[in-house]
């Protein structure tokens, strides 16, 4: 090997002809070849060690790891077949009693950062974004007291590259962050499904497009199911719509995110992440153990890569292949929803997040006012529970999608419709824009056969 | 040979040759690097530790030859992957591999940040004033007058003049070892060495960031054999790029990192849960006109408390067992001075978090009374703060209206800064919604922090209810 004085050996089949060994060679051993070696189309150089003094210098000029190699150890340039060494095992994650706790009063955002440190999550890497802060104020302000790191990054970018390193580590780490933060990160994301790193994103969404303000829409659900970066990329995308789903759905997307080796979303719009709310821990926190892909750094774990680069073609459709076969099992088993007077329903509210609570109020509004409504609320916006739907679709139901946004949600509807041979039934809508919600008022109006609200 | 792979497997499956050479081109220098590289973590004795992390660019493929753990990151980003891997595992040795397009183009901005941080990490910087994997474009490494195929006249004035990184790192406070190599001649090729070696010890001592620039060949894109473009980087670069060392900075090494704590005790403790139970003191949820939901809104200028006050009703509700939400004024009237709160409490389940039309209202000045007043549902209550709004306002007929001069009493009892929770004693007093030991309760958990304030609340509540009786008195 270089750095080490000895006469070298040349491996011709390796060596690329580049000459760089000539120029070292203060005694002139080694020559331009004249052979084409048919093997590589290249000229390897020659030797002609007579006057060779041992001086090691040409080896240490060789680019090629296996091109000039020390006398004696030219047997390392032979395929020995040596076996890489087994894949590691996982360290299963442990769980710890927790005592008996009285609930939390908190706002939405620290019920997720609680949720996180009890997820067994000590990282933190984020960028400051309003409504999403104070979540990432509260990890600063933890992280420190359980021995954990909070970086704020650069940018959004930089932080969600640095929950790749850090899952590519086999931890757990979170990130807050809101719309125009969660535009920036879609490419760490879409290297994170392509390598197959865990984290958790927590997105406070807000209005938009662009800077648009720091009321609660539901704009981003198009990037979060259909959008993930480049590539084919998906996520398990839970929605809460309680200040105790806050905590209860961050904690379930750490164990998803592992389980899948896949990052997973937690969507909150702007009103959840400030409301305050009642908050019953868990009687166990999660010790993380670790997985046996990670790539640590030690012994046990150096045989890892974590990488989503595949050059060949069929690697990479292999690879796809791969990850299609893990989107079908989520798709299987993680669809997740809740229904609310459902069962009788001759109309259904669809909604997620806060405007879930409001079309909740609707129900209750209409089933006084003699109407037979019901709510469908997803809880996984991806994949959609479109199981839990499927046996409610009775002839004559309508669908009625409670969004603050221009349909993302009820398109998500109608892709599952769709991907499922559903025939959709009767479908309305009550859309706000621009952190407005949807009322309560106005779900009802819309039900009774009020108009759409439109642009006059 | 230990630290490169005994057979390139994922080097197109070690198909042939592709098992022991390289997918370099012939004379190109990052072959040497990676050597130095692979020589360095050897010596060290830092193999099973070393954790590589490749950029976008020609050096993609490190991860094909190089036996330690290896992660692969988009363009730009190695630093912060490598800071994401770093803190994942302190003992571990990380360093990020760069290119000039993947460093110091698209990942400025991440470069100069873990350098700024200075937790201990290295960086292999190698210039070779070229774009390479991606065909030979410009860089921002590239030289005045620089033929590329995206400065196909030269780089000009226009195209701005080389960044000259070694120094600009350099220049940052948490960066501990600098320096500028190159690989052109022997002497060059040994410094190379020394230098990878020093960035790599740097880190396996705790000391901090270090930071290798090494100057290059990328014959294919220079047109150049590889002894052409040793001279060129000799002849062209180097004045423009001065080798040496830029810094090696005296400081001491970072204290060891704690392992994270996952105690069940301790995190109670940091999120403030506490294990004690709250007395109750309800017979039931309160019976009000309202039915299973009440919806109440606090609304004032910043600084009344409106916040507080709302808080303290919804942590109420939630001790005697209930649901309760709270949600700040929200949008750009909380940046106007102004603010609102609204809390709903209900026997089981909120609903609707939201307050249009609440069934109790605290007003704190005129304006939040003239805006809100009227939203108010029939037969509701508005307590407003007379000492502020002077005149009773017309066309709230519709609710019972109960004036309480909270600043006055507040001031009287030495701290305005009481007068929300004097407005809470006058709300419970005309509403009843809870005993009033359930209301001191949430006021005590809320200043656990600061229990001298504790009396002067209580004397608030109490006053405020005091005050609600007189006026009740005066209208019977
Ligand atoms: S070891 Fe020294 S003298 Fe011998 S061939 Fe190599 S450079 Fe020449
Ligand atoms: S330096 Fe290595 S690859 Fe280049 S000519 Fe010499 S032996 Fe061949
Ligand atoms: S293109 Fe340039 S940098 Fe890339 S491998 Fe070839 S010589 Fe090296």
């Amino acid at each position: 090997m270089a750095n080490r004085k000895a006469r070298p050996t040349l491996s011709p089949e390796i060596c690329k002809g580049c000459g760089r060994c000539i120029d070292a060679c203060a005694h002139h051993c080694i020559a331009a070849g004249t052979h084409v070696n048919p093997a590589t189309g290249l000229v390897p150089v020659t030797l002609d060690l007579e006057r060779c003094s041992a001086c090691g210098l040409c080896l240490e000029a060789c680019p090629e790891p296996y091109g000039l190699l020390p006398e004696g150890d030219e047997a390392a340039a032979e395929p020995t077949g040596q076996k890489r060494p087994p894949a590691v095992e996982d360290q299963p994650d442990t769980r710890v009693a927790l005592p008996a706790l009285r609930p939390l009063v908190v706002k939405g955002t620290y019920a997720s950062a609680i949720g996180a440190l009890l997820a067994g999550c000590r990282h933190f890497f984020g960028y400051p974004i309003t409504p999403s802060t104070e979540g990432a104020e509260l990890m600063a302000k933890l992280l420190p007291e359980l021995d954990g790191h909070f970086v704020q990054a650069v940018s959004e970018v930089a932080a969600i590259n640095m929950m790749y390193g850090c899952g590519g580590a086999g931890l757990r780490s979170l990130t807050f962050t809101s719309s125009p933060g969660f535009s920036l990160m879609l490419e760490g994301l879409s290297y994170m499904v392509g390598a197959e790193v865990p984290a958790v994103v927590v997105n406070v969404m807000r209005g938009g497009p662009g800077l648009g303000n720091i009321g609660p829409e539901q704009s981003d659900v198009k990037l979060a199911c259909r959008g993930l970066g480049h590539g084919n990329t998906h996520a398990i995308v839970l929605a809460p719509a309680t200040t105790q789903e806050m905590l209860d759905l961050t904690m379930l997307a750490f164990d998803l995110a592992f389980r899948y080796r896949n990052p997973v979303v937690v969507l909150a719009d702007g009103y959840l992440g400030q409301m305050t709310g009642k908050v019953t821990l868990p009687d166990e926190l999660v010790r993380p153990g670790l997985p046996g892909w990670a790539v640590h750094g030690d012994r046990e774990h150096r045989p890892n890569l974590v990488s989503s680069i595949q050059l060949s073609e069929a690697d990479l459709e292999a690879h796809n292949l791969r990850l299609i076969a893990k989107y079908e099992r989520m798709a299987r088993s993680e669809q997740r929803a809740e229904l609310y007077e459902a069962a009788d329903a001759d109309v259904l509210l669809l909604a997620c997040n806060t405007p879930a609570r409001l079309a909740k109020g609707a129900v209750r509004a209409l089933r006084e006012a003699g109407v037979r409504a019901g709510l469908f609320r997803p809880v996984t916006l991806w994949p959609f529970p479109i199981d839990a739907l499927r046996p409610l679709l009775r002839p004559g139901l309508r669908v009625v999608t409670v969004e603050a946004s221009h349909g993302q949600i009820e398109d998500e509807l109608r892709l599952a419709l769709s991907h499922a041979g559903i025939a959709p039934p009767p479908l309305a809508h009550v859309r706000r824009y621009g952190g407005v919600l949807p009322k309560e008022e106005e779900i009802v109006s819309r039900v009774l056969g009020g108009p759409e609200r439109g642009v006059a | 040979m230990t630290v490169f792979y005994e057979r390139f497997e994922r080097h197109d499956h070690a198909t042939g040759l592709k098992a022991h050479s390289t997918h370099y081109c012939p004379g190109c220098g990052h072959g040497l690097v990676h050597k130095y590289l692979a020589e360095a973590v050897e010596q060290l004795g830092v193999q099973d530790r070393t954790v590589a992390v490749s950029p976008v660019g020609c050096a993609v493929f490190l991860h094909y030859y190089l036996d330690v753990g290896n992660t692969q990151a988009a363009h730009g980003r190695a630093p912060a992957v490598a800071i994401g891997h770093k803190l994942a595992n302190p003992d571990a040795i990380v360093v990020s591999y760069q290119g000039d397009g993947d460093l110091a183009s698209i990942g400025l901005a991440e470069i100069v940040q873990a350098a700024q941080l200075g937790l201990p990490l290295t960086v292999v910087f190698v210039n070779n004033a070229i774009y390479g994997m991606t065909g030979g474009q410009m860089a921002p490494t590239t030289l005045p007058g620089q033929k590329t195929a995206t400065s196909p006249h030269g780089r000009d004035r226009t195209m701005g003049a080389p960044l000259r990184m070694a120094e600009m790192i350099a220049g940052i406070d948490g960066a501990v070892y600098v320096e500028r190599v190159a690989l052109y001649d022997a002497k060059q090729r040994v410094k190379a060495q020394k230098a990878i070696r020093r960035a790599l010890e740097t880190q396996v001592a705790g000391r901090g960031f270090a930071f290798v620039e090494v100057l290059s060949e990328c014959p294919l894109h220079l047109g150049l054999t590889p002894q052409q473009a040793e001279a060129w980087v000799r002849e062209s670069m180097t004045p423009v790029f001065p080798l040496g060392l830029k810094k090696d900075a005296k400081v001491e090494a970072w204290p060891a990192w704690r392992p994270p704590s996952f105690d069940p005790q301790r995190l109670a403790s940091v999120v403030g849960a506490s294990t004690e139970a709250v007395p109750r003191f309800a017979s039931g949820f309160p019976r009000t006109a309202f039915g299973p939901d009440v919806g109440i809104k606090f609304a004032g200028a910043g600084g009344d408390g409106a916040q507080t006050a709302g808080l303290l009703v919804a942590r109420a509700a939630i001790n005697e067992g209930f649901d309760a939400t709270h949600i700040p004024s929200y949008g750009p009237e909380s940046r106007g001075g102004t603010s609102y709160a609204d809390v709903r409490l209900a026997e089981t389940e909120v609903r609707s978090p939201a307050v249009p039309s609440p069934h109790l209202l605290v007003a704190f000045n005129a304006p939040s009374l003239a805006r809100f007043g009227p939203a108010v549902l029939p037969g509701g209550v508005i307590v407003y703060d007379s000492s502020l709004v002077p005149e009773r306002p017309p066309g709230l007929e519709h609710a019972r209206i109960v004036p309480v001069p909270c600043s006055r009493i507040a001031h009287d009892l030495g701290r305005t800064a009481v007068k929300n929770v004097v407005a809470l004693g006058a709300l419970q007093a005309a509403a009843s919604l809870f005993p009033d030991q359930s209301w001191l309760t949430a006021v005590r958990q809320a200043l656990a922090d600061k229990p001298a304030l504790l009396p002067i609340n209580e004397q608030a509540f109490a006053a405020g209810a005091e005050a609600i009786r007189r006026v009740e008195e005066v209208v019977a």
